[in-house]
């Protein structure tokens, strides 16, 4: 691809010449140089058209060259919604036009400037509002019209990063203000960070003449030597929040693919320059009709040509200096209207591109025309922090009210004023100084210079070339009522396009001011919001950080084959290929269960038995040294909450268990009812849930397998059921062994010191291996535990399970003086209606049916099956349900419906459990 | 009783750099760096925790107050890390004598004081380096500027979206951090401080003793 439009290096100029770049474009093959925007290094081999236009599919060209170009957004591979006039060309991008079929030429979609008198304001609601019926195929017809291009639901673009930072002064802003701004505040002893959206510091500058580009070295060279200001490039500040917390988007970062800075600043000082606005005229969005800015920025930061034969419609130095510069870069210049001497400008024409301009007093034929009509003020951030900008009308835009800017919000540059280059520097050397020591000392206005007001010539034109909203549309919101600044913008969603009214808005409410007959300053601004610049949704969500959970046991579990179970934060190990035959194991001999993740409290004081009779609904005065006490907690409104074993360790010291999932609830529980209502009670609670590794040996051979690893008395006399011991476990001391469990089996609960998890534990297989020991998982465990009809809370209680619905009433000991939940579990206990947890026996014993299917009865859901599996003791399966109390009688037949449909019968049990009601297997 | 006559052998939840060695029956790391970033696995630090009340006289006594962090006379290193609660970090197999200490030091505070040995129960890692702070900022929100944490600061915080309490503690006058948290989530949080660190040249070294 030849560059016929490729000037002569440019004093300015970014590209790097000798490094050359291929890239395609919608198939083609096309070539530009390092530095090079994508729609640069196109325009300088004569490309005019980027992309269709969001309604009319109109063709579209560069308008300002810079991020917020609204005709420059392309498919770059699989990311779509690329800023073609801002995103830096690499070699082998694929490059594609969006929003065109079946080319960026010959668009079919274009048909619809044919029926563009039915696609006006609000043509969604008035068009497909009747009949209601018909929406989904209008809307399945209009889909395929929307904008935008597509993307891969496996698109990668790599991690979405997060930073923090702190800071004494954040300057928005790089250009001369900004940057004078940060090294005023580093000078005066404040750390600085100094955020630019382009991809270097300077602002205007960069496309200047030589004297703005002396000004431009001497600063850039002076922030890169202020070790206090830290620069960030491609940036943007997109939001201001409380307390000058501020972020930032980090286009470019290494590593990953956008960064987002979440900055805390004592002071911002907002210096973004100002905006040049387009003029509204028809014709207006012909490809070759460009901003001043857009012409100087591809003369000088690219040495691309913008066009051969120029027209010019200035009303201020920007325009001359842009007319300067295509002097200098050899375009023809066929005409110069300048606005400052009444010249008008009323309409251009062309297809495809621009070929000629009719101004007030002379048509002449032109494949550009420079507009330079005045500015538009992003006072974004200012009024994010609660500033409501006034307009001027001598100056023909709108300014940030300073008295009204809270503390440690600063304006400077273009935004606050005009001046020299000097002046605007000193302005901002001032505000940089006070910002430092967030003070208003020292700083004094700066004058508005006269500018003529321009929006719009004597034709329509569009108003806002992202939506494709007219003049036109704008007249017709506001005849039909819609006649307030956010009205109109709703109802036409002109500035609601991805450049965010940053071109349209002040054009937007002069011309709602005009139709209403009110000034610009009554009709007053639409609202700044958050994000000033566009952000990827990437970009918001950020990195997933989501802690995981591993047991000092994980490396053995990994080796061995277990499936992961993920339980909260918790990997555990579900099963390790055949939970059955771990079932079985642990029946008929001996298995070992990871149990590291059972919330463990170490309780010390002498009010600790307090403690437990507050928060246990069963007694706890007596429980003697030694001895273990299965307890249930309910919250004040009577509802199960959490339940587990407390053992007392010492005469002042108890070790409590609660269940994995409930573990950190049940800590902030203890310590919200010991600060909030017994401060005075001594007791002190530590989570040491993980400072041991827990290892459950069960099996009627556990006492046989513990003897040969502990010396603790295992004696049935000396170490019986619900006791516990502190001792010595494969050599390792302070082990705590509690004789408990949760299978029915004989059992005992091993705690011991977290780093010592992986040689107890291996130690027990190895010391075990003639006995058949062999690890069970969590699988193993629910179906043991529902043989033996042990309830877990959550799954076989739910929010407003209370006591005596969860099968609790041999535990809760109403004649206890008080504890949580008591008044709330006596109203329940005087009651008869309430649901009950019962066993069930499904009549045909080789049905399973899912947890949560549904009871029922004469049309009605009595009950619900909380927990089911197939025994592989009794070889049937076995159901724990919560049913209604008139059903609840052992022996009643019950119809459970399944999810396919079907209904099944099933009986209620005599209790419980279907293994060893009568717990003799536990207590050997 | 039989009991096995193999060594108890301490492992911490965070996978040894190799080469590994034992010390003090802990298995660690031999790995040595000299980058300027690197992070290591401190676990085998014996951990103590003391607890009293708030502003109570056990705090005169211990001489630390929430949030800071001192050295004293043993080369222990106190950190008051709530209120009314203290974690004791010394040498590698040193919690019992650790705990007997300050047991003895705080019995006649007149109020009850517990002294538990969290050891086990505590992951530990040590990220030191000039850009450790800087590290740190991409998985932490606080401001970690001297001005605001100096030398000597302790807090509690998200790292990462883990709980994690933190210890400035330089190293001859190296920005040096002191991170512990649940033991459990210890390699959770080894791997991101590892992933932030990595953009300025982070190494894994091997705990010296």
């Amino acid at each position: 691809m030849t560059a016929p439009m490729r000037l002569p290096s440019q004093p300015g100029e970014v590209i790097d010449r000798t490094v050359p770049l291929m890239f395609g474009w919608n198939g083609r093959a096309a070539s530009g140089y390092a530095g090079d925007t994508i729609t640069s290094a196109l325009a300088a081999s004569g490309e005019r058209v980027f992309s269709r236009s969001f309604k009319y599919h109109r063709p579209r060209g560069i308008l300002t060259a810079a991020f917020d170009d609204p005709g420059c957004t392309v498919q770059v591979g699989d990311e779509p919604n690329v800023r073609a006039a801002h995103r830096r060309l690499a070699a082998g991008m694929d490059v594609r036009a969006e929003n065109a079929w079946p080319s960026l030429k010959y668009d079919v979609k274009a048909a619809n400037q044919l029926v563009g008198r039915f696609l006006g304001a609000g043509f969604y609601y008035k068009t497909f509002i009747s009949p209601q019926r018909l929406w989904p195929a209008y809307e399945s017809v209009l889909r395929r019209f929307s904008a935008g291009g597509s993307m891969s639901v496996d698109a990668r673009r790599g991690d979405y990063d997060k930073r923090y930072v702190h800071v004494d002064v954040l300057v928005a802003g790089g250009g001369p203000a900004g940057m004078a701004a940060a090294l005023a505040a580093a000078d005066a002893g404040a750390s600085v960070l100094l955020v630019e959206q382009e991809y270097d510091l300077g602002g205007h500058l960069r496309y200047g003449g030589a004297a703005e580009l002396a000004t431009l070295r001497e600063l850039r060279d002076r922030v890169a030597a202020a070790d206090a200001i830290e620069v960030l490039t491609d940036s943007v500040a997109i939001g201001r929040y409380e307390d000058n917390w501020i972020a930032v988007m980090q286009r470019t970062a290494a590593g990953v693919a956008e960064r987002l800075v979440k900055a805390r600043a004592r002071s911002l000082v907002v210096a973004p320059g100002l905006i040049e606005r387009p003029y509204v005229f028809a014709g207006n969005d012909l490809p070759g009709v460009m901003l001043s800015t857009g012409v100087r920025r591809l003369i000088n930061l690219y040495a691309v040509k913008p066009g051969l034969r120029a027209a010019a419609f200035i009303a201020n130095e920007a325009g001359d200096a842009a007319v300067e510069d295509l002097r200098r870069a050899g375009v023809q210049i066929a005409h110069v209207a300048d606005a400052r001497r009444g010249t008008g400008l009323v309409h251009a024409t062309g297809r495809g591109g621009l070929r000629s301009v009719r101004f007030s007093d002379r048509t002449v034929e032109a494949d550009l025309l420079v507009t330079a009509v005045g500015w538009t003020a992003p006072t974004a951030l200012a009024s994010m922090a609660g500033d409501r900008p006034e307009f001027d009308p001598g100056a023909a835009r709108f300014f940030p009210t300073v008295a009204e800017l809270p503390g440690g919000i600063y304006c400077t540059g273009g935004l606050a004023g005009d001046g020299s280059l000097d002046e605007l520097v000193g302005h901002a050397t001032a505000v940089g100084r006070a910002a430092a020591t967030r003070s208003r000392v020292g700083v004094a206005p700066l004058p508005h210079d006269p500018h003529p007001a321009l929006f719009h010539g004597p034709t329509d034109g569009f108003v806002d070339l992202c939506e494709d909203v007219t003049s036109k549309d704008l007249a017709t919101a506001v005849a039909e009522g819609y006649d307030g600044a956010e009205l109109a913008k709703r109802y036409t969603t002109s500035t609601m396009g991805p450049t965010q009214g940053k071109l349209e808005v002040v054009n937007t409410i002069a011309m709602i001011a005009e139709l209403t007959g009110r000034g610009i300053a009554e009709t007053g601004t639409t609202t700044w919001r958050p994000p000033y610049a566009p952000v990827t949704l990437g970009a918001l969500a950020g990195r997933t950080f989501e802690p995981v959970r591993y047991s000092p046991m994980q490396p053995w579990h990994s080796a061995h084959g277990a499936k992961p179970l993920v339980a909260g934060a918790w990997i555990r190990p579900d099963h390790y290929g055949d939970p059955a035959a771990e079932v079985r194991a642990v029946r008929s001999g001996v298995g070992i269960i990871d149990v590291t993740p059972i919330g463990k409290l170490d309780l010390q004081g002498p009010d600790v038995a307090k403690l437990l009779n507050l928060l246990y609904v069963n007694k706890w005065s007596k429980l003697g040294i030694g001895r273990v006490r299965y307890g249930a907690m309910c919250a004040d409104d009577g509802v199960v909450f959490d339940d587990g074993v407390t053992g007392r360790l010492a005469e002042d010291h108890y070790l409590m268990s609660t269940t994995s999932s409930g573990a950190a609830a049940v800590w902030e529980w203890v310590e919200n009812w010991l600060q909030t209502e017994h401060p005075e009670w001594a007791v002190h609670v530590t989570p040491v849930t993980t400072s041991y590794a827990s290892i459950n040996v069960a099996g009627p051979k556990s006492r046989e397998l513990i003897a040969r690893v502990t010396d603790v008395d295992l004696s049935p006399d000396d170490f019986g059921y619900m006791h516990v011991r502190t001792g010595r476990v494969a050599g390792v001391e302070d082990s705590v062994l509690w004789r408990i469990g949760f299978t029915g089996e004989l059992s005992y609960e091993l705690h011991v010191p977290g780093a010592f998890g992986l040689h107890v534990w291996e130690t027990l297989l190895r010391e075990g291996a003639d006995l058949g020991v062999r690890a069970f998982g969590v699988e193993a465990q629910r179906i043991l535990r529902l043989e033996k009809g042990h309830l877990i809370v959550g799954q076989d209680t739910d929010g407003l399970t209370r006591g005596f619905s969860a099968g609790l009433d041999w535990a809760i000991k109403l004649d206890k003086d008080d504890f949580v939940g008591k008044p709330e579990l006596v109203w329940q206990g005087e009651r008869s209606d309430h649901p009950r947890l019962v066993g069930l026996a499904t009549v045909d014993p080789q049905l399973v049916p899912p947890e949560a299917s549904q009871i029922v009865a004469g049309g009605e859901i009595v009950g619900r099956v909380t927990s089911s599996r197939m025994s592989p003791t009794l070889r049937r399966s076995v159901c724990l349900a919560q049913l209604a109390d008139r059903l609840a009688r052992p022996g009643t037949t019950v119809n459970v419906r399944l999810p396919d449909g079907r209904t099944i019968q099933a009986r209620v049990t005599d209790g419980l459990a279907a293994v060893d009601p009568d717990g003799k297997r536990m207590r050997v | 009783m039989s009991e096995p006559d193999k060594k108890p052998l301490a492992r911490s939840p965070i996978a040894p750099a190799l080469p590994v060695r034992v010390v003090d029956g802990w298995e660690v790391s031999a790995a040595r760096s000299a980058a300027p970033l690197t992070l290591t696995d401190v676990t085998p630090l014996a951990k103590v925790s003391v607890k009293a009340s708030a502003r109570g006289p056990a705090e005169t006594t211990i001489g630390v107050r929430f949030g800071r962090a001192r050295r004293i006379d043993a080369g222990d290193l106190v950190v008051g890390s709530g209120p009314g609660e203290w974690l004791v970090i010394g040498g590698i197999g040193s919690a019992p004598a650790m705990t007997e200490h300050w047991r003895a030091t705080t019995a006649g505070a007149g109020e009850l004081v517990t002294v538990l040995d969290l050891t086990h129960g505590r992951a530990m890692l040590r990220l030191t380096g000039a850009h450790a702070a800087d590290a740190l900022s991409t998985i932490c929100a606080i401001d970690l500027r001297d001005s605001v944490t100096p030398d000597g600061t302790a807090f509690r915080s998200s790292m990462a979206a883990l709980v994690t309490d933190v210890v400035r503690d330089d190293v001859g006058g190296v920005r040096s951090y002191l991170l512990h948290c649940e033991r459990s989530s210890g390699q959770y949080l080894f791997d991101a401080v590892l992933q932030a660190g990595a953009a300025f040249g982070v190494e894994v070294c091997g705990l010296t003793t």
